[in-house]
């Protein structure tokens, strides 16, 4: 097997594994008591006492020696903690005594003292390791000596995952973290978001952080609504991901951490034999086909609604026919269009990584490719990237560190927002009558004629002529100098640098589509992004004297942050129609518009952290933080953060022997402050701007265009955290309750303005609002028997968000929405909708929430304060594996519960007025038809009513088979190592098999936005690979 | 060697940070403005802003459409197709309210542009004749834009001068803030705030022109001050001084009218600005590159257009067959009917448009021949009111009317020479008549007949977000 030692390069941080090695002494051997004690006392004999001196070497899996391991002498207090070669010496160990080899991370093991030389083999504890090393991107510490909430994933988890982008993978995985796919375009940009709604103006996706460097995340382009900044990483290259949640954490990042911080860490190398490993995945991707009721309706039945909706409607009989005529309903011709848009899509990806050293100097090596077809026509996505990692010790004192990833993303994606080129919005639209195909074969882009395309493109022939192309090239950079300057003053000096380009062209066919009228167009986008940091910091540690274990760990640094962003577009019209090949925007007969311009923020940062461990029994940690930001003016550049934690280690107390259920408990808290400053780079400032809408009679014209606001500020978050980690069995499983209180305030909204100003609303810091909630996770072992484990990851959160403030006069209808104080942000605000009235067909409103009577006027229904919320109360995942002999099944769930959506173009699929757009499935199967018929849809008639209501609301709550795999590791299998290779792994994975769902009018997957909102975006689909691991 | 490097790579690390300390690393512009502070350095900036405000008169929601075409549809010169492009029906009807988009814009827009012109005069560079020149030209573009909003939006000045007037802001927003809630000052306060800016312009206006644009009728000049400044006072009923300013218009502008048919007719179809001071004294430039497309008000006008916005029978027949003014209506079909349209912008099919005119000598004239009138003098009123009329019609025997007569001839005349230019409603407003507007029948959208002098809706409404914003402004009666 391919497991890493989890031991960083760095004094510091060894020692401090080291630390908390010694520390876990006491409560090892006595956690380890039940057993192990009392075999000891079996076998010794209380009389006759021979004593021998006992040594070894203790090493890992990979062979390499294991420093910092602790070694106990069962029923005794002998101790000893194997030095950096992994060595152990004990003088005297008493015959037939039992020797516990234990350490944080690995399966404890238990040796009979009968010889004189014990060398052993630690296997990794998979399970936890992620809950050995702690990391929030400026220190890294032990479970034991964290006072965070922080939610991680490794390697395991994300390696070799059919998702073009890292978002997709971690939703489920941790508790708090909620990333809804809302588009089937691979490398689609994900909204993430940590323990609810961050802000309601800004940005609350929370900062991204890869190797130190806090990189642009989110949507960096122009022309893509769905291009992902970060899909050029290869999520086989990641060690782990760490979420930070809490304030003990996230104040580290001051300015940028209201909104949750997630550190991702690529891997490295690792002294020992050089090993290669190659990962080979293939496959293809099917559709997930809509909800039943959300199917669009066959030939057939459209004609019959069609011809309903027009007799209901109060059309002739003569009008109805030559409708039905002239529409090709009498043709025969029928297709179905979700057919016509969708295909199977092809999956691969190969990695090739290599990673070894020597004691000095440590490498890793990859290469990685990566291509997936999505299961819409005209979308994919291709990726190469690598990854050089390098740790390099220059002598006893100094440790240079330096790492490269690289990638290019090149991806295909059809328009997803404007309707009338969206392959999604056309499977749905048009009609089953409109004909994809000439009678030749070729296909139709005829645009007059009710068969053919004069309103909603053709998507074949668009998909087929127009271009969507980006080309994303990262090149991501940092070197990292650590000192030691002094016994115990380290210094770090770290530099990264993330080159980020964008090339993004698009075109548009002179014959049918968005700029046919204007003879075709081309935009073509370059944009740029430089963005460096640099971080310098140095670490004290002091040692209280008399004290064992008691120690205060103290850092200050500073840290400076600039990102320039370049943007040179340009945009022609009028192409050559007989050549569809000529797509280059050269070709453009008239420019229309060029421009250039830039966009740039800085960031400084002076930070402070102190951390107090007291026999790893208490610890505290502390972090103050001062940031300024050029996205603020000169008043308000600067603001403090700090933040206090502690953490009370209840297991090493004497009292907690007295039970026998927990081997593990832990309570911990921390409250603290950090920000918001996702807001644009110059929103503060009052600006006048040139262009050429300005200019006047061939003057330069300038105006005062930008209100800005001086006073802008920082949102602020108060974070409160209270948390309990429970061990089972031996630390085999964990449970980890948090409770925590977001106090977020200064939210920035749109303050209407007397119109005497010019403007007509000024940015204000004068919203507030809470987020407060429980999580619960439930990770580890939980059942281990002969050679069966069971491994879960079971996690649940639930987050209640709260307007606590909102400027004075401001509606209460927000969209869908009630904003209202002491209301969640995402309350739907609706009429009601009862049904259709049995007797006629009308449909019905409850004209107010008492429900005591319905109208059929919907102008004289209220809008009613719904109790049901756009989003999700419960969020997790249900993360299985089970492993019997080197057969392992994963079977994993994510599941949203408590929520409701809904979707803007949805009228168009459900309403009679129009007629002209198929309809969703259930329309017609539940319309009403006859008198008396009790039902919810109400009479098909080209008169009904548009009006937003509760009908077109939908239950959203899901649960999806997220992922599902069954994989064999021939490791055992000696025939194997004979050809050199040392691990094999075979195993076939599928994934969004089963989605269950809770409504049964439920049109479109629920998986939405964050605002309950369906988009019409691209259809997410399956996929089946098989795939295979090499190790050399 | 591998300890030599190890410093070398932390020294350049330790510089890195060095580098980031500067005291400007936190200083971040944007690259497409200019913070408003710093925007006006020079006189090159003071021009740049000044053509700014200049280019919002021409938004077809002020002076490039919705402020002239409302000057005649809401008073009685013109109404709406029944053949329409779906443009400023409501206006056609009286029945605008308070949450309409272009009444919205109007109020917006206006103050957007005030808010540019107050930036002008707050500009602190060192007096010189340019920067006294640009400042003229801000204060006056203020003062047209301010009586324009209270001729729209309040009372006559003639008859009620203490009734709710529009908000005076006369300080830019990034010095004022933006948090403001001025209320409503009186109709006559706007007045002296118009009258005074007047007087500034006038004053620090140099005798020779800048350099840096054009000297020519896109832009304010001397005497377009005082021509706007005879409007004022006439609006206000001080006819006095109405005729003091017309006076110095006529005596020292050295405009002209066009002395023969052709020279008129091909005065009215020119697309460019005017440097020879012949009838035109200010317009709004409209170029190949700086017009409103097809919501321009002469896409609205013209036949081949839109066309939607057509001239009254009554108002047609107002003319005489030898009035050269005829010409600029076309009598002509549209669908069934014959239709009279307005033929006053004739480039709507080239590339540069027409200049949008704003202040005509013939309207200082026919003030200053008011004006007489009112004091009195109705000698010299009669010789002004036959210096426009004899030329516009060359069979015209001088008319030799005393008192209402006269009066109404002078009126009459007004109505002719300016039809289409957006000023006829606030005559009638200022008038304080009753009005008919004829009732054009099927050629019409819908009709709006009586207007009483005591319709509310001869005030605009103050727009339903102004108020809603600013507590302080009180609405309009009557929405």
């Amino acid at each position: 097997m391919d497991y890493r030692i989890h031991i960083e390069n760095g004094l510091r941080i060894s020692r401090l594994a080291k630390m908390a090695a010694v520390c876990s002494v006491v409560a090892g051997t006595l956690a380890a008591s039940t057993n192990a004690y009392a075999s000891a006392i079996r076998s010794a004999s209380p009389l006759s006492y021979t004593v021998m001196s006992v040594s070894g070497i203790v090493k890992d899996a990979a062979g390499t020696p294991m420093p910092g391991v602790v070694v106990a002498v069962a029923g005794t207090s002998q101790a000893a903690v194997t030095d950096d070669q992994g060595r152990y010496h004990f003088n005297q160990v008493p015959d037939g005594a039992t020797l516990v080899f234990k350490m944080l991370g690995y399966v404890t093991i238990e040796r009979p003292a009968d010889k004189n030389v014990i060398n052993v083999t630690l296997q990794q504890d998979v399970r936890t390791l992620n809950e050995v090393v702690v990391k929030d991107g400026y220190r890294v510490t032990t479970v034991a000596a964290s006072t965070s909430a922080i939610g991680s994933v490794n390697s395991k988890v994300m390696e070799n995952k059919p998702f073009a982008t890292f978002g997709q993978t971690l939703q489920g995985q941790i508790a708090g973290l909620s990333a809804p796919t809302t588009s089937g375009q691979p490398g689609a940009a994900l909204d993430i978001r940590i323990r609810g709604l961050g802000s309601l103006s800004l940005n609350s996706n929370p900062l991204i952080v890869i190797d130190g460097m806090i990189v642009n995340s989110g949507k960096l382009g122009y022309n893509m609504t769905t291009a992902n900044a970060l899909s050029g990483l290869n999520q086989n290259d990641i060690e782990s991901i760490d979420v930070l949640k809490d304030a003990a954490a996230t104040a580290l990042y001051g300015s940028r951490g209201s909104t949750g911080v997630i550190i991702i860490t690529t891997k490295r190398g690792k002294s020992g034999k050089t090993q290669v490993r190659v990962d080979v995945e293939k496959g293809f991707s099917s559709q997930m086909a809509p909800p039943a009721a959300g199917r669009p309706l066959s030939g057939p039945q459209y004609a019959e609604l069609f011809r309903e909706a027009l007799k209901n409607g109060g059309a002739t009989q003569a009008d109805i026919d030559s409708k039905a005529e002239s529409y090709g309903l009498n043709s025969g011709k029928y297709y179905d269009w979700y057919d016509l848009v969708t295909r199977q899509g092809q999956q691969q990806q190969y990695n090739v990584s290599f990673n070894g050293g020597t004691e000095k100097t440590k490498i890793f090596g990859s290469a990685g490719y990566y291509n997936q077809e999505a299961t819409t026509i005209g979308a994919d996505l291709k990726r190469i990237s690598g990854l050089f990692n390098f740790d390099h010790e220059l002598n006893k004192r100094m440790t240079l560190s330096a790492g490269i990833n690289v990638s290019n993303v090149g991806q295909n994606t059809p328009t997803s927002t404007n309707y009338s080129s969206n392959p999604t919005w056309a499977s749905r639209a048009l009609r089953p009558f409109q004909r994809p195909y000439n009678d030749d074969g070729s296909i139709n882009s005829n645009t007059q004629g009710e068969t053919n395309f004069s309103s909603i493109y053709n998507p074949l022939w668009i998909v087929k002529n127009d271009k969507k192309y980006l080309s994303e090239t990262r090149l991501l950079g940092n070197i990292k100098l650590k000192w030691n300057i002094w016994d115990k003053l380290n210094y770090t000096s770290y530099f990264s640098s993330d080159y980020n380009t964008l090339e993004e062209t698009s075109f548009f066919n002179s014959t049918m589509g968005e700029y046919a009228g204007q003879k075709g167009r081309s935009k073509n986008y370059y944009v740029r992004y430089f963005n460096w940091l640099t971080r310098n910091q140095f670490d004290y540690r002091y040692d209280f004297k008399g004290v064992e274990n008691f120690y205060a760990t103290a850092a200050v640094g500073y840290e400076a942050q600039r990102s320039k962003e370049y943007l040179l577009a340009a945009d022609g019209i009028g192409f050559p129609a007989a050549h569809d090949g000529l797509t280059a925007l050269t070709n453009a007969a008239t420019p229309v518009g060029t421009y250039g311009q830039y966009s740039n923020y800085s960031f400084v940062t002076l930070y402070g952290l102190l951390d107090v461990n007291y026999r790893n029994r208490f610890a505290i940690n502390s972090s103050i933080r001062r940031d300024g930001s050029s996205r603020f003016a000169a008043n308000n550049k600067y603001a403090n953060f700090y933040s206090i934690g502690g953490t009370w280690n209840v297991h090493q107390e004497e009292f907690f022997k007295q039970q026998h259920i927990l081997s593990f408990l832990k309570l911990r808290s921390s409250y603290g402050t950090t920000g918001n400053a996702n807001l644009g780079n110059y929103d503060w400032v009052p600006q006048a701007s040139y262009g050429a809408t300005f200019g006047y009679a061939g003057l330069n014209g300038q105006q005062y265009n930008v209100i800005g606001n001086i006073d802008l500020r920082w949102e602020t978050a108060k974070k409160f955290d209270v948390g309990a980690d429970f061990g089972f069995a031996n630390d085999r499983f964990m449970l980890t309750v948090d409770y925590y209180r977001n106090n977020i305030d200064g939210l920035i909204r749109q303050v209407p303005t007397s119109y005497t100003t010019g403007f007509g609303a000024v940015n204000q810091n004068l919203g507030a609002m809470m987020n407060k909630g429980w999580e619960f996770t439930l990770k580890g072992d939980v059942v281990r028997y002969n050679d069966f484990t069971w491994y879960t990851n079971f996690n649940l959160a639930m987050n209640r968000n709260e307007i606590t403030r909102l400027p004075a006069n401001t509606p209460v209808l927000n969209n869908l929405y009630y904003l209202k104080e002491g209301y969640n942000y995402s309350t739907y605000y609706m009429k009601e909708y009862a049904g259709a009235d049995p007797e006629n067909g009308d449909p019905l409103y409850y004209t107010d929430g008492t429900h005591s009577s319905k109208t059929n006027n919907i102008a004289n229904a209220q809008y009613v304060v719904l109790d049901r919320q756009a989003i999700p109360k419960y969020t997790g995942g249900f993360n299985n594996v089970f492993s019997y002999k080197g057969i392992t099944l994963g079977v994993d769930f994510t599941y949203n519960l408590g929520y409701w959506v809904s979707s803007n173009q949805d009228v168009y699929f459900t309403n009679g007025s129009n007629y002209l757009y198929n309809k969703y499935q259930y329309i017609y199967d539940n319309r009403w038809t006859h008198q008396g018929q009790e039902t919810y849809v109400p009479k098909f008639t080209t008169k009904s009513d548009n009006s937003v209501s509760t009908y077109r609301l939908y239950k959203g709550d899901h649960i999806r088979l997220k992922n599902i795999s069954l994989g064999y590791d021939f490791k055992n299998i000696n025939i194997i190592r004979q050809w050199g290779v040392n691990k094999l792994y075979v195993y076939g994975r599928a994934t969004n098999l089963h989605t269950w769902t809770f409504d049964d009018r439920l049109p479109f997957d629920p998986e939405v936005s964050f605002g309950g909102a369906d988009s019409q975006g691209m259809l997410q689909f399956k996929t089946y690979t098989l795939g295979i691991n090499v190790g050399f | 060697m591998k300890r030599t490097n190890a410093y070398i790579s932390g020294l350049l690390l330790v510089a890195t940070m060095a580098t980031s300390c500067g005291k400007d690393f936190l200083k971040e512009d944007p690259s497409v403005g200019v913070s408003v502070d710093g925007a006006i350095l020079n006189e090159s900036n003071m021009v740049e802003a000044l053509a700014g405000t200049y280019r919002i008169l021409d938004n077809y929601y002020l002076f490039g459409r919705n402020t002239l075409v409302w000057g005649d549809l809401l008073g009685d010169n013109t109404y709406i197709s029944a053949s329409n492009s779906g443009r400023l029906l409501p206006y056609n009807n009286y029945t605008y309210v308070s949450n309409n988009a272009e009444n919205l814009q109007q109020w917006s827009q206006s103050y957007f542009a005030i808010l540019q012109a107050n930036r002008v005069i707050a500009t602190k560079l060192p007096e010189s004749n340019n920067v006294n020149q640009f400042k003229a030209e801000a204060y006056t573009l203020r003062a047209l834009l301010y009586l324009n909003l209270v001729n729209y939006y309040a009372k006559p000045a003639t008859v009620f001068p203490d009734a709710d007037g529009v908000p005076v802001v006369t300080v830019p927003t990034n010095i004022g803030g933006a948090l403001i809630k001025p209320a409503r000052a009186k109709v006559s306060e706007v007045y002296d705030q118009i009258i005074s800016d007047l007087n500034t312009a006038f004053t620090i206006m140099p005798e020779t022109s800048s350099t840096l644009h054009a000297n020519n009728t896109n832009f304010i000049t001397k005497y377009a001050i005082k021509a706007l400044q005879a409007r004022a006072y006439l609006y206000r009923g001080d006819y006095e001084n109405a005729k003091s300013a017309a006076l110095a218009v006529v005596e020292k502008g050295g405009y002209t009218l066009a002395a023969t048919q052709a020279a008129f007719n091909s005065y009215w179809g020119s697309n460019v600005a005017r440097a020879d001071k012949l009838e035109t004294i200010f317009e709004i430039n409209n170029s190949t590159t700086a017009n409103n497309g097809q919501e321009g008000i002469d896409w609205m006008y013209s036949r081949t257009n839109f066309g939607d916005v057509l001239v009254t029978d009554d108002t047609y027949a107002l003319y005489a067959a030898t009035d050269i003014r005829r010409n600029l209506i076309v009598q002509a079909p549209r669908g069934t009917n014959t239709v009279n349209y307005i033929n006053k912008y004739q480039n709507t099919a080239n590339a540069d448009r027409d200049e949008v005119k704003l202040l005509r000598y013939a309207e200082v004239l026919l003030t200053l021949s008011e004006s007489y009138y009112r004091l009195k003098d109705e000698g010299n009123a009669r010789l002004y009111l036959n210096m426009v009329a004899q030329k516009r019609d060359p069979s015209l025997v001088a008319y030799t009317f005393t008192g209402d007569e006269l009066f109404n001839a002078i009126i009459t005349e007004r109505r002719k020479e300016l039809a289409f230019e957006g000023l006829r409603f606030f005559d009638l407003k200022r008038l304080n008549v009753d009005f008919t507007r004829q009732n054009m029948g099927a050629k019409a959208y819908t009709s709006f007949e009586n207007v009483k002098k005591t319709d509310t809706h001869l005030q605009l409404p103050i727009p339903e977000l102004e108020t809603a914003n600013n507590p302080n402004v009180s609405p309009n009666p009557g929405y």
